[in-house]
């Protein structure tokens, strides 16, 4: 009946199959994992299925809008401006979804300062769960290609050291929305699904020198949600910044000029076209947090013409003097 | 307790599931109805559906994700749905059964022999793939025309189930209708019966789904096969081979169904369900020639832009396929809509209908409104069919986004059509006659559809004053019918331009009455004017979503004076009537 | 492992019966799976003003009320209806105006019957007024002639007809209409209004402070009244409250509205006098000290004494009493009632 050679070459058979069907059951797993989406289809023309973005900021406090810490150190000067507002309390709630919109745009290490520093927004999250956040989200949508612009910024190691949770855009992630009074944001694709499940949105930046727009600080962050072919708007850069200025309406803005690029950017390239400024810039008002930031730059609100713009559209105040910005200096 | 016996009582239970699962698709909190019961589990466990969305739409949609299951049992045990879950498959199973009994044995070995044509199913599993895999050569989801899971759910759904609910009203708060459910009668009939001509006809011949598990079973880590050479080859273990597999000789793996009416058939313990091949030898694949299997691609690639050539999805749409509301862009709809009749099923007012090839081949069978059928147009306050939907062809929307409330006040509700007065049927505006039944029943605030005061001369109203006095005006023709002129609908233009109300009448005399003013009483002799006072409906584009109520209320009952169609639908930019702001 | 050809082996049973431990398993599953459901994503049991609605308080506890109870020996015999004041008329036809000027928001009814008399049934009428005035009014504008006031709670708050019985609680009007006049059927009633007074989400008190104000003596106990609106048939007099008084042979009704201000007071009192003289009144004259003190005016309406005064942020008086000394007795017990309010308010 069954001889060695036959038993052997049986279970030579068996095992090579079974060894398919293993392989076959993993790509069916790999398959579904890769594939799926847990997200509702989106219209491909979404003609008519406008979002808007929602306001996210906090009843505002008479001199607890704006805050300015010198220091060398990002964890404690961001630490101490947020303190000066009132604390992280005041802004994120028990059980709240925070979203953080670092700048990620480039797949550039931190030490060039073209992207938010990674130590920076790890410390904003351990904050944000300190004061209970149920979940902290982190998105962008860079210029590169996602995952490397996030591995490579550090942030994703920082979210990951951290407990945040990084989200990649995919096209599902994206809806159309037209700006109310906007000229240039109209039926155009944004990354909304950070907000969808977000309760908060704090906003991080590095201050840099632009060269476009002169400068690209807190306002101009926001730019990356935009999605589509985005760098239409170039050609109209100061409306842009102004329209992003309306339709994003951050919880906090926070502006790191511990580094600022002030040559070659916004992409810088060099450790030298940093200079130190040691200054952390919080801050509810995006346009006064920029028009602070920009004399980092050595430069006046003035040479920003999106500032004025932006400041006509209501999103804010160039004077951050009226603000009374709280100033300390940590050691 | 036999496997067998087992099989018998899984494919009992997942009948006796399906079929209750048919039942309570409809909403409504009771048990009967829907509640939680997870009604699209055949179709989410139903692998063609998650594979045929992953070629069209690149993403596994997340309740597909059962079909992964499926598949990996597959992979390891063999083609056990077939004979173990399928719904369609027990109900071949038995009317193959109820058909054969009574035949002698011979007979029905002979009857569930290997037939080349088995590869059939084959060709069309591959064909349907090519034609959703290609993205722009081709790629439309046309697999559930003949996935069994889609085909007998749309059986039941749209055929059955209306016709044995009647007399009872269970399933359904009344009565339904579904157009062109003879076609899809006839079809499953013919599936039925033919399994009279061979046993498991469809299962065999047709199955695209059997095809795709009789491909991926090759690697079962256990299979059907003898366990010994010594076999008298009485054939016994043939005798109700329900995958026409041949498990005396080079057993057909992909062929075969996991029935184990082999094994318990044979008298001598030959067959058994075992890790090593079969001693008497056995064929893992199926048998397609490797022409064959690029012919059926080719056919599958260039099937779609032939289909296409009718310009159905550009210029040459067809106005009268209204998609329900969240139904997405039509070609991302194609992509998607397995035409299982699920949404035709739930709807609660029964106004959605399985298409026809008048929208193109690929409308047949998707969802499709007719406004005609049914208690009463898209209903407002419902998003039902959404819901139900399980490849999200029709998005879940939720109703704010419907109608437009809370984050998407700005973008607006959605809309699905436009309805337009059809002057030369409308009673107002063609027949002079009142009537605002649409402008009633139009649900949205503020309405979509307003009216206009219009006065017309009634037939042979042109009148000569006899005399007038006090509120009482006599004609020189004396041809009226007392009362016609009472409704309140009935006015006198006297010369001058003054209009009175017509109060009451006789045949030659009408009595007014003329409101604040007194009546300028016409001369003897001078013209009078009967007229009716009509209000003359006209749609607003900007407000109208096209539900529907309008048309399915107007009184003109055959062609209706007031129609939706689909432009303006917000789904699609193209098809826009207004200018966006 | 062989067993003899025909008979299932062991390791055969023990995978059947395992299959079918599967499947009871999966059956499992999909029964508990199907309590688990939220009706409002199909949209349909969302009504349209559902975001009104919810602004304006509207919780759904009250057809969580009227579902969740049945008296003993009794079922429901139909659902919750509920009304809203589009649709009102379609349950109360005419009845319907009076509600809603009177603030009404919803009206929730349902029937119940006895299990083994098709004939013994109630229903249940759950007017949602939107304040206790508001309840109070069409409570005790509608108070049958007939009404029974003991062996009920809250005598002012409650009555009961013989087959009927009326309440109200908070900003909820009820009435609990049996189909026929039956004792056993009324307790069952009882029970019903006792259970929903337990379950009805009530943020307001069902006292209504004022009627406080209305002196004790000779009052017709559970006369009070609020009229909100065309009082005595004079369009400026709202939200008046009156009560009836035994004098002698007779009942007068006693009135009191607080206005806003003083001011306003004077005016409404004036342009109610001034009312009362364009229909035909005339003014009388008084020698009763008190009444001239308070600048009462004293009208003569077609035989009757109507009587008017103002006090504080109230305009008060007598309406149509037969004997005006008995009327200004009245009066002047009830300006000291008033006067006391009127002083410890501003």
């Amino acid at each position: 009946m069954n001889n060695p050679e036959q038993r052997q070459s049986g279970r030579r058979e068996f095992l090579a199959r079974t060894a398919k069907a293993g392989l076959a059951v993993a790509a069916v797993g790999a398959a579904s994992y890769l594939l799926y989406d847990p997200a509702v289809p989106t219209p491909a023309e979404d003609a008519g299925r406008l979002v808007t973005l929602p306001d996210f900021s906090v009843p505002a406090v008479p001199a607890k809008a704006m805050s300015i810490v010198t220091g060398a150190e990002r964890t404690r000067t961001v630490d101490k401006a947020i303190e000066l507002l009132g604390g992280i309390e005041r802004f994120v709630k028990p059980g709240e979804t925070v979203a953080i919109k670092p700048n990620v745009a480039f797949a550039s290490p931190p030490a060039l300062g073209a992207t938010t520093n990674p130590d920076l927004v790890g410390e904003v999250v351990r904050l944000c769960y300190k004061a209970g956040a149920r979940k902290v989200i982190i998105a962008d949508n860079p210029i590169n290609d996602a995952a490397s612009c996030f591995a490579l910024s550090g942030v994703d190691a920082a979210a990951r050291r951290t407990g945040a949770q990084v989200l990649l855009p995919t096209d599902s992630m994206f809806k159309y929305t037209t700006l109310e009074g906007g000229k240039l944001i109209r039926n155009w694709q944004v990354f909304f699904e950070p907000f969808i499940k977000a309760d908060k949105l704090i906003g991080i930046a590095p201050v840099k020198d632009h060269q476009r727009a002169g400068a690209s600080m807190t306002i101009k962050n926001w730019y990356g949600l935009l999605g589509g072919r985005r760098n239409i708007f170039h050609q109209d850069i100061n409306t842009i910044i102004a329209e992003l200025s309306m339709m994003v309406r951050p919880t906090l803005v926070i502006l790191d000029g511990t580094e600022v690029m002030v040559t070659n950017g916004p992409t810088g390239g060099s450790v030298s076209d940093l200079k130190r400024a040691n200054t952390m810039i919080a801050s509810c008002d995006q346009v006064a947090a920029d028009a602070y930031g920009c004399t980092l730059l050595g430069l006046k609100p003035s040479d920003l013409p999106y500032l004025a713009k932006a400041q006509q559209a209501g999103s804010g105040k160039i004077d951050y003097e009226s603000l009374k910005p709280k100033l300390t200096a940590i050691s | 307790m036999r496997i067998v016996t087992t099989r018998r009582m899984s494919q009992t239970f997942f009948f006796a599931l399906f079929l209750w699962f048919c039942i309570v698709a409809t909403v409504g909190e009771e048990f009967r109805q829907i509640r939680g019961w997870p009604v699209n589990w055949f179709l989410q466990l139903d692998p063609l559906a998650a594979i045929g969305t992953i070629l069209t739409e690149h993403s596994l949609y997340y309740p597909l994700l059962w079909a992964a299951a499926t598949l990996i049992l597959t992979i390891i045990f063999g083609r056990f749905f077939c004979s173990w879950v399928c719904p369609f498959g027990s109900l071949h199973n038995f009317v193959s059964w109820l058909g054969n009994r009574r035949k002698p044995t011979a007979q029905k070995i002979e009857l569930n022999k290997y037939r080349k044509a088995q590869r059939i199913k084959y060709f069309v599993l591959v064909f349907f793939l090519a034609m959703a895999a290609f993205p722009s050569i081709a790629a439309t989801l046309q697999t559930g025309l003949l996935d069994p899971i889609p085909f007998v759910t749309r059986s039941f759904n749209l055929v059955l189930l209306p016709i044995f609910d009647k007399p009872a009203n269970i399933a359904s708060a009344s009565d339904r209708f579904y157009e062109g459910a003879w076609l899809i009668f006839a079809i499953f009939l013919t599936a039925i019966l033919l399994n009279l001509v061979i046993p498991r006809f469809y299962c065999r011949f047709v199955c695209p789904l059997g095809a795709l598990f009789g491909v991926i079973g090759r690697f079962a880590v256990w299979r059907i096969g003898k366990n010994q050479s010594e076999c008298i080859n009485c054939r016994m273990c043939e005798k109700s081979c329900e995958g026409g597999c041949e498990p005396t000789q080079n057993i057909k793996i992909s062929e075969c169904v996991l029935c184990f009416n082999c094994r318990q058939d044979c008298k001598h313990g030959v067959i058994s369900y075992q890790m090593r091949p079969s001693l008497a030898g056995e064929v893992t694949d199926p048998d397609i020639s490797r022409r064959g299997f690029a012919l059926s691609v080719a056919g599958g690639i260039l099937a779609v832009p032939a289909i296409r050539l009718t310009g159905t999805l550009g210029d040459n749409w067809y106005h009268k396929v209204i998609r329900p509301p969240g139904a997405l862009p039509e070609e991302q709809f194609l992509k998607r809509c397995i035409k299982c009749g699920q949404c035709m099923r739930i709807c609660p007012t029964n106004v959605i209908q399985p298409g026809s090839f008048a929208g193109g081949l690929e409308n047949l069978w998707t969802p499709v409104l007719n406004n005609r059928i049914g208690s009463s147009g898209c209903q407002l306050n419902c998003v039902a069919c959404g819901q139900i939907c399980p490849t999200a062809a029709i998005r879940p929307i939720t109703l704010a986004e419907k109608l437009g409330r809370d984050e998407f006040e700005k973008a607006g509700p959605i809309k699905i059509g436009t309805a337009f007065v059809d002057r030369n049927r409308c009673l107002p505006w063609a027949m002079g006659k009142p009537c605002i039944v649409c402008e009633e029943n139009c649900p949205v605030s503020p309405k979509a559809i307003y009216t206009q005061e219009y006065f017309d001369i009634i037939r042979d109203g042109a009148m000569i004053v006899e005399s007038a006095g006090a509120s009482r005006i006599t004609f020189v023709e004396k041809d009226l019918l007392p009362g016609e002129l009472a409704t309140g609908d009935y006015y006198c233009l006297i010369e001058g331009g003054q209009r009175l109300k017509v109060v009451a009448n006789t045949e030659g005399s009408v009595e007014v009455s003329s409101g604040d003013k007194p009546m300028k009483e016409p001369a003897a002799g001078s013209r009078i004017e009967i007229q009716i006072r009509l209000q003359r409906p006209y749609v607003d584009i900007e407000k109208c979503i096209g539900c529907g109520v309008c048309e399915h209320e107007c009184p003109v009952s055959g062609k209706k004076a007031i129609r939706v169609s689909a432009e303006g639908e917000t789904r699609s930019s193209k098809r826009r009537l207004l200018l966006d702001s | 492992m062989r067993a003899k050809p025909g008979q299932p082996n062991q390791r055969e049973s023990v995978i059947s019966f395992g299959l079918l431990g599967l499947l009871f398993l999966i059956g499992l599953w999909i029964f508990t799976a199907q309590f688990n459901f939220d009706m409002g994503r199909f949209g349909m049991s969302v009504p349209v003003d559902e975001v009104s609605a919810a602004k304006q308080g509207i919780t759904g506890k009250e057809t969580a009320a009227l579902e969740s109870f049945a008296p003993a020996g009794f079922e429901a015999s139909s659902g919750v209806e509920t009304y809203t004041a589009e649709n009102l008329y379609e349950k109360i036809d005419g009845k319907a105006d009076f509600y809603l000027d009177s603030g009404f928001r919803k009206l929730f009814t349902r029937r119940f019957k006895d299990r083994n008399d098709d004939a013994l049934w109630f229903e249940v009428y759950l007017y949602d007024m939107a304040s206790n005035r508001g309840a109070f009014s069409v409570f005790s504008v509608q108070r049958r002639p007939e009404a029974v006031a003991s062996g009920v709670l809250e005598p002012i708050y409650t009555y009961r007809t013989a087959n009927a019985l009326y309440c109200m609680n908070g900003h909820y009007y009820i009435e609990l209409v049996g189909s026929v006049e039956s004792e056993p059927l009324f307790g069952a009633i009882m029970e019903t209004r006792d259970n929903l007074r337990k379950n009805l989400p009530v943020d307001m008190v069902t006292e209504i402070t004022e009627l406080k104000l209305f002196p004790a003596a000779s009052l017709v106990p559970e006369s009070f009244k609020l009229y909100l609106s065309d009082v005595f048939g004079f369009e400026k007099l709202t939200n008046t409250f009156t009560a009836r008084y035994k004098a002698d042979d007779e009942i007068i009704t006693a009135f009191f509205s607080r206005r806003p201000d003083a001011q306003d007071a004077r005016n409404i009192a004036q342009a109610y006098h001034s009312f009362l003289l364009e229909s035909g009144c005339t003014d009388k004259a008084t020698t009763n000290e008190a009444l001239k003190n308070l600048k009462a005016s004293v009208i003569d309406s077609y035989g009757a004494t109507e009587i008017i005064f103002v006090t504080g942020p109230f305009v008060a008086g007598v309406h149509e009493a037969q004997n005006q000394s008995a009327a200004q007795k009245l009066v002047e017990m009830l300006a000291d009632s008033l006067l006391v309010a009127a002083g410890q308010k501003k």
